[in-house]
């Protein structure tokens, strides 16, 4: 009879073992740098190849694509003309890239140079698995030096912090992913709050008082004072203010510096910051 | 089983990272794992089957948020649904997995937004257009993912159970 009933229902009962077995990894909290994670770290270690070729093959297809286009255009010239514009086009897609490229990394060079601590750059190679986190990964990972916890900018602002690393890709958590948070402040004002991501889009700026003097255009920087990101580095502009509703604060919406979609290059900074003391910025 | 499996969730998150960075889709991206759960819970009743939900969930949290746990969850939830839908009815058709799919997508992306962000994270602004539009993707793809699953499952013999398999009590517990 107990057989019969275990026999009937082991699909079930195997479900809500595993269900159980996933709401206790929930519960006590398992982290992606966790030893307890390894078995993710072999699928990225598995993936990383796959994700880093793709990333070739798209700007392989894009420059065939601008090629393409180039060459639709010409045809309708003459034979000669045609083919010293397709060659034309071809090198100035190519130098356009390159000069592209070239910008992005001087940019994040002269970001390390002003932060005057060691970081590497890396390029972005994947997005999220779902739709609902906000997670990046990066072509370098543990074999290049990179730990979890390590701040990640871009030459526009503040892009995230490593979450988890394989030998040859590391995952990034941006800061507007609604689990993200770091202490920020006012630039104007020195008005002090935790800067969020949301779970819909953007950034929340939370417990700002209801008196603070925060204004739509104000930047919002970095304090330091997390122990992650070095202080004064840009995270975006105040978008809104809503002082209206009951409650202790005010509601501050935070429009990016940074557009997480147009990424291709990123820098890992290797070193903690220098340590902050915190002030009474509100005051 | 487990190999197709194995495999196709590998082909299946490797694409979910991609796509994002290929195309302009912005949070549309279709859950091809999530159409891989449904299909084990309509079709494939058996313990190893749950195991497999488990994993392919597992695997998806190596890429996405910062909770392990959380995608593992979700999807073997999706998947014992599934299976006790599919118990219940006569006809699993491509109708029913799209169905399912559809659904399975709103749980699965309410069910992790409530748990990693509480119920507030859920009054989000647009949040449901987008969940909607997401599910809405994944179950247009879904058919063509189930006709290569059961083209690759005929080329593997896997849509004759038993043939492969001896009968041993521990082997039908697992089939």
């Amino acid at each position: 009879m107990k057989a019969s009933f275990l026999w009937r229902n082991r699909v079930v009962l195997t479900s809500l073992l595993m269900l159980l077995l996933a709401a206790h990894m929930l519960t006590t909290g398992v982290r992606p740098n966790d030893p307890t994670a390894r078995p993710g770290e072999f699928v990225m270690g598995v993936l990383s190849p796959v994700q880093g070729g793709s990333a070739h093959l798209v700007e392989a297809a894009h420059d065939f694509w601008h090629d393409y286009l180039g060459l639709v255009a010409v045809q309708r010239q003459n034979q000669q003309l045609r083919a010293e514009l397709a060659h034309f086009e071809n090198d100035r897609a190519r130098l356009a890239e390159l000069e592209t490229e070239n910008r992005h990394l001087s940019e994040l060079l002269d970001v390390r140079e002003a932060l005057g601590m060691r970081a590497i750059a890396a390029n972005v190679i994947g997005s999220d698995a779902t739709g609902l986190s906000r997670t990046l990964i990066l072509s370098e990972g543990s074999s290049s030096g990179l730990k979890p916890g390590m701040a990640v900018l871009s030459n526009e602002g503040v892009v995230g912090k490593l979450l988890s690393t394989s030998p040859g890709s590391s995952r990034v958590l941006l800061i507007d992913d609604h689990n993200a948070a770091l202490d920020a402040f006012d630039q104007r004002s020195r008005v002090r709050g935790i800067v969020a991501g949301v779970v819909d889009d953007g950034l929340t700026m939370k417990y700002v008082g209801r008196t603070a003097d925060v204004r739509p255009g104000d930047p919002v920087v970095t304090s330091g004072l997390d122990g992650v990101f070095p202080r004064g580095l840009l995270i975006g502009q105040v978008s809104r203010v809503e002082r209206e509703g009951p409650g202790l604060f005010v509601n501050v919406a935070v429009a990016p510096a940074v557009d997480f979609r147009r990424l291709e290059q990123v820098l890992v900074v290797k070193d903690p910051p220098p340590r902050v003391v915190a002030q009474d910025d509100n005051s | 089983m487990v190999l197709l499996f194995g495999a196709a969730t590998l082909i299946a998150l490797a694409l979910q990272t991609m796509l994002p960075y290929w195309l302009p889709i912005g949070p549309y991206v279709p859950d091809l794992v999530l159409i891989l759960a449904v299909d084990l819970g309509l079709r494939h009743h058996g313990a190893i089957a749950a195991l497999m939900a488990f994993v392919m969930g597992y695997a998806i949290d190596a890429f996405s948020g910062t909770q392990i746990g959380l995608n593992a969850f979700m999807i073997t939830l999706v998947f014992l649904l599934t299976y006790e839908m599919s118990s219940r009815l006569l006809v699993t058709n491509v109708v029913v997995g799209i169905l399912a799919v559809f659904a399975g997508v709103l749980i699965k992306d309410l069910g992790s937004i409530a748990i990693s962000s509480g119920f507030g994270g859920l009054g989000q602004r647009g949040l449901m257009a987008d969940l909607f539009g997401q599910a809405a993707i994944t179950a247009l793809i879904a058919p063509l993912v189930f006709l290569a699953l059961a083209r690759s499952k005929k080329l593997l013999g896997l849509l004759t159970p038993g043939r492969r398999e001896d009968n041993t009590p521990a082997r039908r517990w697992l089939k």
